[in-house]
């Protein structure tokens, strides 16, 4: 049976409980190697958590057969899943901006240190995440620019794409920068669940499993044939469409729709009379990454992310 | 008054970005309120000093920003309330960027003066005694020091992160002061007027205007050295025993945490130096380790 355990513990002001689980897979010892998975961070994501659930039941079949230690984080912010927001409650704050932690900080702080000091020497990380709020977005992995083999490793998670993306100005804050190579895998909608995208995200992750050794490829439930091949793309390549006028977006495209340069990605139109005020035009040929689902934009907002291929 | 920033808003009237201007010339000054929408004394407090300046003839520039998060502040919200973004992360801004990074543009754009000032309120959950932080050292603690709030708290790096105003502003040069006074979604009425005259006081300083003569003084000037922070031992209902501004002497109860059912008294809290109370928790409900008490030690 695997070993469920909590990594912290935090005692809330009512006097309940709130423990972060792992659930650990395989046994531990030297020169094993150790993958940790890890969803949840934000409250919004709730694709990422049962991913990891589905990743668990997959592992909990073939425990005896794993030759390395699968160390499994389904919810690292259940408070936040529990009201669906992105944001750790009461503090307001995200949990994904307070890595590496504080041992002696507030709840959030604490947890993001306790998750570093438990994750801290793993083999492989990988980040489950779903897509971000009012968006979806197409199955894709994210590595850090420059990281080939992480991008390589990410090559076999069964998406469409590999973004190698160059790290933003809050990127050290980020749990993924804790622990270089992370691969981060996002797909579907924001604060919903999709069965298709979760079950190529469950393959995805147990087909990289195989690949950093930890499990058989004879033990894959799928064949490998079957996976998706994806492209590597960098930030260049990477377009954000934004809406210059305020109103309701009304796409035309659906994620990974293929698209010229100059193709109508969908229009903006008045809140208050229903008049076209913008048509949002494709900025290349590519294939439409995200779309937002969420209608109400201003100037400015992102409308959609198209990738030149 | 003028609007140097305006954007179409679905379903609601346009968001604009308000300044107003007094006097021409150097030295200017900038200040600014309301980046968070629920942190209201500070947008009282600008708006307190924008009366006293309409009795005044400034020999300088004086912009006032008395509230930037319109749209926050009409939803008793911190950030920006379409996409749940906080616009003091969002600095130096992007013109072309989602609409925090372009009213953050705007705002730094428009507040290229000597002196800059970022007023806020403390967070929803605890009061501040009024207080002005400022680097450890340079012209920037002078004009700290100059404003006689009640609290000076010189911090090393404060502010620096690139993407908050401070930080930017600092970036580029200028003068940055954060001040900070009373309590989120609160107004602080007393506190507010404390920063009001603390920011005339400065402005009296750099001779735009005339020395007010308040009666201020400053109680504590500290380093992080100085400050004695008390966290929660535990989880539970915190009752506090003091007010900020209150003087207090070793051993003297800050406050207690009892359970929130049946009342049983878990800890204690209380003063290990003589000090001024600068910050005391509001909302009583506490998680192990958060803020409780802040003392600004005293010689």
């Amino acid at each position: 049976m695997p070993e469920m355990s909590a990594v912290i513990q935090v005692e809330l002001p009512s006097g309940d409980k709130l423990a972060i689980i792992r659930r650990r897979f395989g046994r531990p010892g030297p020169d094993v190697p150790r993958v940790c998975i890890v969803a949840g961070i934000r409250g919004d994501a709730p694709e990422g958590v049962r991913v990891a659930h589905q990743v668990a039941k997959v592992l909990e079949e073939c425990e005896d057969r794993l030759t390395g230690v699968v160390d499994v984080y389904p919810c690292a912010n259940p408070l936040g899943a529990h009201q669906g927001t992105r944001m750790w409650p009461f503090f307001d704050v995200d949990l994904n901006r307070r890595f590496p932690g504080k041992e002696t900080g507030h709840q959030p702080d604490r947890v993001a240190h306790a998750l570093c000091s438990d994750i801290r020497g793993a083999t492989q990380v990988i980040e489950l995440r779903g897509a971000r709020e009012a968006f979806s977005e197409v199955i894709h992995a994210q590595v850090r620019e420059r990281d080939t083999a992480a991008a390589q490793l990410a090559m076999g998670a069964n998406v469409s794409l590999v973004w190698a993306r160059k790290p933003g100005p809050a990127a050290t804050q980020t749990f993924a920068h804790q622990f270089p190579g992370t691969i981060v895998l996002e797909g579907g909608t924001g604060n919903r669940l999709n069965a298709a995208v979760g079950q190529d995200l469950q393959e995805g992750v147990i087909h990289l499993l195989t690949q950093v050794g930890v499990l058989a490829e004879v033990d894959l439930p799928f064949h490998w044939a079957a996976l998706n091949r994806p492209t590597v793309v960098s930030d260049a390549q990477v377009f954000r469409v934004r809406a210059e006028r305020s109103g309701l977006f009304l796409p035309e495209f659906e994620v990974w729709s293929e698209v010229e340069v100059g193709a109508s990605l969908g229009h903006v139109i008045d809140s208050e009379n229903g008049a076209v005020l913008e048509t949002i035009l494709s900025p290349t040929k590519g294939r439409v990454m995200a779309v937002r689902e969420h209608p109400v934009v201003y100037v400015g907002t992102m409308v959609a992310r198209v990738v030149s291929l | 008054m003028s609007v140097i920033f305006s954007i179409d808003a679905p379903y609601r009237g346009q968001y604009e970005l308000h300044r107003l201007t007094y006097g021409s010339g150097g030295p200017s000054v900038a200040i600014v309120a309301g980046l968070h929408g629920n942190e209201l004394n500070g947008i009282h407090a600008v708006n307190m000093l924008n009366k006293m300046l309409r009795a005044q003839r400034p020999k300088g520039t004086v912009h006032l920003f008395p509230l930037v998060n319109t749209f926050g502040a009409d939803q008793a919200t911190k950030r920006w309330p379409y996409d749940d973004q906080d616009i003091n992360h969002a600095f130096p801004g992007d013109p072309d960027g989602s609409v925090v990074q372009r009213i953050a543009h705007a705002l730094f754009e428009s507040t290229d003066a000597e002196v800059c000032i970022d007023v806020h309120s403390g967070a929803p959950h605890v009061r501040e005694i009024p207080q002005v932080r400022a680097p450890m050292g340079g012209d920037e603690l002078e004009l700290a020091r100059a404003m006689k709030l009640p609290v000076v708290w010189r911090r090393p790096g404060i502010r620096l992160e690139p993407t908050g105003l401070i930080g930017a502003w600092r970036a580029a040069g200028r003068k940055a002061l954060h001040m900070v006074g009373g309590r989120g979604i609160t107004l602080d009425n007393r506190h507010a007027t404390t920063m009001a005259n603390g920011l005339f006081n400065l402005l009296g300083h750099l001779g735009v205007c005339g020395q007010m003569g308040s009666g201020m003084d400053t109680l504590a000037d500290v380093t992080h050295a100085d400050v004695e922070a008390h966290r929660a031992s535990c989880g539970g209902f915190f009752v506090a025993e003091v007010r900020v501004g209150d003087p207090v002497q070793p051993g003297h109860l800050l406050g207690y945490i009892q359970s929130p059912i049946g009342g049983e008294r878990l800890d204690e809290v209380r003063a290990g130096r003589p000090g001024i109370v600068m910050t005391v928790r509001a909302y009583p409900m506490v998680h192990a380790q958060e803020l409780l008490v802040r003392v600004a030690g005293t010689p």
